[in-house]
């Protein structure tokens, strides 16, 4: 146990902050559509020139061969930066920190080298077609269907809550290739092209008023079978290591913001006039105490993502406690944005969008989206309960 | 940057296990044997550099120890003695390492110059919590006390010694109470295992696994909290203050909170007095109540720089 970082690490924080102050957009990011996709993928291409792209990515796939906590301290600098806007919302995320991941761990030595670049390059856009009308929290009784036609699949069916499926270039899109066997062993994992003919899409207007997401419809559209990621129906395998990334490291950065927008949301109630008229509004008993609960909330996130990467150090790969930093993180995002509401007072009527500094109201409506996307809060306590604790199943 | 015990530490934490196991039951006083096997393995004097007479490790061990306390619910002067042990005084430290001098906890109570004092023993040694100065008691007057097997006393005392760091205090509180919140995280994780209704164990109900996956959260939440608190400590840096107060208030709450749903989880067993899950509710209470409290402790967080 220790708190030291080597002489590297903090030459690598050095070298961030520098970089950070003197490449950090200012101008704020477009909520949506075209011009927010050539925003985030043009940060991604600030990146990797720069050479901030993929830092724990291994360096034969273009990364930068860097550690976990590395990384962390990336994200601590970026956050501490003042950015106008959040990580955690770009259209590259699905990418950077589960598309690419899962092709490094499962995909073939062609899939690598078509895809991995130009993900970190700024080249194209990922999304995730895993949940349907019918299957959410049940992921594994999807329906849509993918037939066989000699060297290609032939997909028809539908997707939903799909994230940036308007602006995305391919998708990690899950099917039924085998309907007769059991429900996890006849899915697979495929590389999607979004511009494929047969493709519609339906973007889902969000109560955050943004359009993140989207509708996807199938018809007939036509995906070679070298697209096939791992294993013909193997895909239930490759699924479950794009969740271990999405449930474990992706939130890295929202995590390490968190810390930040409580310091900020303290500084609010320090500086605003509270209910009374006179005294701050840190002077309310019961709003200073929420404030000081968040406040030891995010320190311990902070530990338990250390405790977490030291533990993904020591086994190789994050275990299933990633599971437990998931849950609370969760939550405690969700807390802290309730608590701003709390603390604004009448700036709780006036919308803001969702990125940047000093906004509340966006982020607030956002942030129910952070105990049910990536698997709701009850999936993840189950996953907790029966996969950490040792609880039983039942069907 | 590691926030995993190293092998060293895990040695440390097994034989703190086994002594515990060996010469503790839970929801029983700590017996003679183990007051004495504690100061024999050097548990008073563990974070006490070499030369002033301690094992030579430091808050961070003290911690895990805390820790180990917490989780068996060891009741008696365990905690005040670690602390006192750090007193400049070299004739006191000696005979508080030596565990020959108990020290007690204790807080001003009233405007008198009164104390209240926890598991105090007649004519010994107390550690303030409140000016964190080491007094000799005199008269004891006991109380009847929410926790039965800590012993409660109205008394006085005299400064005999001053200068011991409250944050170790806080932290090492810390520890216990997030080791109350870990094992009865345990507790029920185990009961929900092997109690079965509806032809089933009760651990395969949502409501209870539900439960269970909280309190997991809540105590590695809370440990991992303290384990960064007593590195920064050691370690002096910056934000040691920030860090020992936020242990402090996420650690009070978790074994509060898991406490009390461990009751709920055992359904009418765990409303007995035989069952041991109401020692850790009482010991939490106490522990989250003593020296201003949670309360102070969220204050002081929010005061302090990071
Ligand atoms: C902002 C956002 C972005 C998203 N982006 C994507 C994306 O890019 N790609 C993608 O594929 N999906 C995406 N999703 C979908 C997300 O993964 C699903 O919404 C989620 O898995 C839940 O599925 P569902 O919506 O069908 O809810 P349901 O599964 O119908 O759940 C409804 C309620 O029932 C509860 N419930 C269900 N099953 C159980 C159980 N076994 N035990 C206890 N409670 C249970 C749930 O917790 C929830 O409270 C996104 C969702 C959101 C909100």
């Amino acid at each position: 146990m220790n708190l030291d970082f080597t002489p590297e690490e903090e030459a690598f924080r050095e070298r961030a902050r520098t970089w950070l102050a003197e490449n950090l957009p200012s101008e704020d990011r477009p909520a949506m559509g075209q011009p927010m996709r050539e925003f985030d993928l043009a940060w991604q291409r600030t990146l990797f020139e720069g050479g901030w792209a993929g830092i724990n990515w291994p360096v034969e796939f273009g990364g930068q061969g860097l550690s976990d906590i590395q990384q962390m301290i990336w994200y601590e600098e970026f956050a501490k930066a003042d950015p106008p806007f959040s990580l955690n919302n770009s259209c590259t995320f699905v990418g950077n920190n589960h598309g690419g991941p899962t092709l490094i761990a499962c995909g073939s030595d062609d899939q690598k080298a078509t895809h991995l670049p130009r993900i970190l390059r700024g080249e194209a856009v990922w999304c995730q077609g895993f949940s349907e009308p019918g299957a959410g929290s049940d992921l594994a009784s999807l329906s849509c269907r993918a037939e066989i036609d000699g060297d290609e699949l032939i997909v028809t069916g539908q997707k939903i809550w799909t994230s940036y499926a308007d602006v995305a270039d391919y998708q990690e899109l899950l099917v039924r290739t085998d309907p007769q066997a059991p429900k996890h062993k006849g899915i697979s994992w495929v590389i999607c092209d979004m511009r494929t003919p047969g493709i519609d899409i339906r973007p889902i207007e969000t109560m955050a008023h943004t359009t993140d997401f989207a509708e996807v419809f199938y018809d007939e559209v036509r995906i070679p079978l070298s697209n096939v990621v791992g294993q013909l129906n193997d895909g239930w395998r490759v699924a479950m290591s794009t969740l271990s990334f999405e449930r474990g490291t992706a939130f890295m950065a929202d995590q390490v913001e968190l810390a930040k927008v409580v310091e900020n949301l303290i500084h609010e109630a320090r500086t605003r006039t509270g209910a009374d008229g006179k005294r701050p509004v840190i002077a309310d008993d019961e709003l200073a105490r929420r404030l000081a609960n968040c406040r030891a909330e995010v320190a311990a996130l902070r530990a338990m993502t250390i405790a977490g990467i030291s533990r993904t150090r020591r086994s190789g790969i994050p275990g299933p406690e990633a599971s437990m930093i998931r849950l609370f993180h969760g939550e405690l995002h969700q807390r802290v944005y309730r608590l701003a509401l709390d603390v604004i007072g009448a700036d709780a009527f006036r919308l803001t969008g969702v990125d940047g500094d000093g906004v509340w109201t966006g982020p607030y409506l956002q942030s129910f989206a952070y105990t049910i996307g990536g698997g709701t809060t009850d999936i993840q306590r189950n996953i907790v309960a029966e996969r950490v604790l040792g609880l039983p199943r039942v069907k | 940057m590691d926030l995993l015990p190293t092998p060293e530490q895990e040695e440390i934490i097994e034989s703190i296990r086994s002594v515990l196991a060996d010469h503790h039951t839970i929801g029983e006083p700590a017996s003679d044997t183990l007051w004495q096997a504690a100061a024999a393995q050097g548990w008073f004097g563990l974070g006490v550099p070499e030369a002033s007479g301690g094992v030579g490790y430091s808050v961070v061990e003290e911690a895990l120890l805390a820790i180990e306390l917490g989780r068996v619910a060891v009741p008696g002067p365990f905690l005040g003695t670690i602390l006192a042990a750090h007193t400049a005084d070299a004739t006191i430290r000696e005979s508080v390492i030596g565990g020959t001098s108990p020290v007690a906890l204790a807080e001003a109570e009233g405007d008198e110059g009164g104390l209240r004092v926890f598991d105090a023993t007649d004519g010994g040694l107390a550690l303030r919590l409140d000016d964190h100065s080491l007094v000799r008691l005199t008269g004891l007057s006991d109380e009847p006390s929410l926790d039965p097997l800590i012993r409660l006393s109205l008394s006085s005392g005299e400064a005999v010694a001053s200068g011991l760091d409250p944050r170790r205090t806080s932290v090492l509180i810390a520890g216990v109470l997030a080791g109350i919140a870990a094992a009865v995280a345990e507790q029920s994780v185990s009961y929900g295992k092997d109690r079965e209704q509806f032809g089933v164990p009760i651990g395969s109900f949502q409501a209870i696994k539900h439960r269970c996956a909280d309190m997991a959260v809540r105590a590695e939440a809370a440990t991992t909290q303290v384990h960064y608190a007593a590195l920064a400590l050691r370690d002096a840096t910056t934000d040691a203050d920030f860090h020992v107060e936020a242990a402090a208030v996420i650690a009070a709450r978790a074994a509060i909170d898991n406490a009390e749903i461990n009751i709920q989880n055992h359904g009418g067993i765990g409303f007995t007095l035989e069952h041991s899950a109401h020692r850790y509710v009482t010991r939490a209470r106490v522990l989250a109540a003593v020296a201003g409290g949670l309360r102070r402790h969220q204050v002081d967080l929010l005061a302090a720089n990071l």
